[in-house]
């Protein structure tokens, strides 16, 4: 009789052992995750299979001290669009992969370096100010072009900007910056939900 | 018999508690810990997740390859300044300088620009070769410069080596060192050379070389300014030792000018400078 019961707990295990592995937190009814490869390197998105996962830490705070942490536009600047992470998501697999665009991560090097979006670059808004005596330099590496003393943005990458979140202004002065140093808003879109809305939805991250 | 039905209902309790509890209880049970950033940064530092782990319920992530030295994106340039440069070739040389005081010790805007041009050329793969190897490192200009005095050669064929691996792209230039026609500006770099050497020995310095060709002094009713128009192979560093006697002080032109030049490298003919005079 022992037998019996001790078959019967086996067979329960065994049941248990299988359940719950499959995915059922997808990005999209449709797809799973996403993998796209940049250079020599292959990134994946997905999201966390956790369906009780919920902000921890920083990213779970709603109301930091504005000024300095205060609500940004929906809108920048006339012509940069802002975008979800769908889009974000299909710019790394179509521009970035095919190497015709870049996700900047405009936040200072110590958030960057706690966890960023796949595939991002960090180009701190601090080196994208007037004063950086680099500057020129950055805009050449994307993609602008000087002709007779004039900066000339044909053949310049499309770039999607983000930063900590909709309560961060590092996007905004970097997208700020940018236009003013000539970059064409039209080629810039902010990721306006950032960090925060990225991790709200328990989506990848990568440390540099 | 007994034992039989004892044995099953302890089966029936315990598929009973199995029905009730499966639902929303996965057998690892996740805590509050268990967020996407805290696993995202685990995974990493581990490296590659096993498939299995993977699947259970991890974010997955690729791990990033360790960040590449700065690139030199410019073929020409790079952020190196002119007092390391020449610091490097007269180490090259065995001649013991002792370091330059540099008035702006820490540049923290040249060290950001450096990791930002570094990352955007792992992206671009401009920078990083196939399979995530480091560039091969660029023959140096020093290395160059060093070979060529060791064997006694003319500042004539010092500057055309020097320009023929600018314009190969296997060497980088510092700031203030490219002419207004696109050339590498040797004579200052062996100026500076000479400069350095005659400190470290105790000698006096040069005196500015002073040629007034393209000089013009202006003045209003609050200041008196000299301009300087850019010539044809001039370097922002020629046009320090002309005026300052010391290449060192380029930056100082470069920062009376931020309005007209985009670099220190970015000087263009006809391009019209100020030239402060300089504090004390």
């Amino acid at each position: 009789m022992m037998r019996v019961l001790v078959a019967m707990i086996g067979i329960l295990t065994a049941l248990q052992a299988q359940p719950s592995y499959a995915q059922t937190v997808n990005i999209t009814a449709d797809m799973a995750s996403s993998t796209f490869t940049v250079g020599a390197r292959t990134f994946e998105i997905s999201r966390t299979q956790d369906p009780d996962a919920t902000l921890q830490g920083e990213f779970a705070k709603t109301n930091r001290p504005c000024p300095d942490f205060c609500i940004q536009p929906m809108i920048i600047a006339s012509g940069v669009a802002p975008i979800g992470e769908l889009e974000v998501i299909a710019f790394l697999q179509t521009e970035v992969a095919a190497g015709t665009g870049i996700l900047i991560d405009a936040r200072l090097p110590d958030w960057y370096e706690k966890g960023a979006i796949p595939a991002a670059v960090n180009v701190p808004f601090a080196a994208l100010g007037a004063e950086n005596p680099y500057l020129a330099d950055i805009l050449h590496a994307l993609g602008a072009i000087e002709v007779n003393g004039e900066m000339t943005f044909d053949a310049a990458q499309d770039l999607v900007v983000y930063d900590n979140g909709a309560w961060d202004e590092q996007a905004t002065r970097a997208i700020t910056s940018l236009i003013t140093a000539g970059y064409p808003a039209s080629m810039i879109k902010n990721y306006r939900g950032g960090l925060q809305d990225w991790l709200h939805f328990g989506l990848s991250t990568v440390l540099p | 018999m007994i034992r039989s039905v004892v044995a099953l209902f302890v089966f029936a309790l315990l598929l009973c508690g199995y029905i009730v509890l499966r639902p929303g209880t996965p057998p690892r049970a996740l805590t509050g810990d268990d967020m996407a950033v805290t696993r995202g940064l685990g995974d990493s530092i581990l490296g590659p997740v096993p498939d299995v782990i993977a699947s259970l319920d991890t974010t997955v992530v690729t791990p990033a390859p360790l960040r590449a030295p700065a690139p030199s994106l410019n073929v020409l340039t790079d952020n190196a300044r002119m007092a390391e440069t020449t610091a490097n070739v007269l180490a090259g040389l065995g001649l013991n300088v002792a370091p330059t005081p540099d008035t702006t010790t820490a540049d923290p805007m040249r060290d950001l620009t450096a990791s930002v041009l570094s990352g955007i050329g792992q992206i671009t793969g401009k920078q990083v070769t196939a399979g995530g190897e480091t560039p091969a490192p660029n023959t140096s200009l020093e290395m160059l410069v060093v070979q060529a005095l060791q064997q006694g050669q003319s500042d004539a064929y010092i500057d055309t080596i020097v320009n023929e691996a600018a314009k190969a792209g296997t060497i980088t230039v510092p700031q203030g060192l490219v002419t207004a026609n696109g050339n590498v500006d040797t004579a200052v770099l062996l100026y500076s050379l000479i400069e350095k050497a005659r400190a470290a020995a105790g000698e006096p310095p040069l005196p500015p070389s002073g040629a007034n060709e393209g000089v013009e002094f202006l003045s209003d009713d609050t200041e008196f300014r000299r301009v300087y128009t850019v010539g044809s192979g001039d370097s922002l560093g020629a046009i320090a030792i002309k005026f300052y006697g010391s290449v060192d002080k380029s930056d100082v032109i470069y920062q009376a000018n931020r309005d007209v030049l985009s670099s220190p490298n970015a000087i263009q003919i006809g391009q019209r400078l100020a030239i402060p005079e300089l504090a004390g």
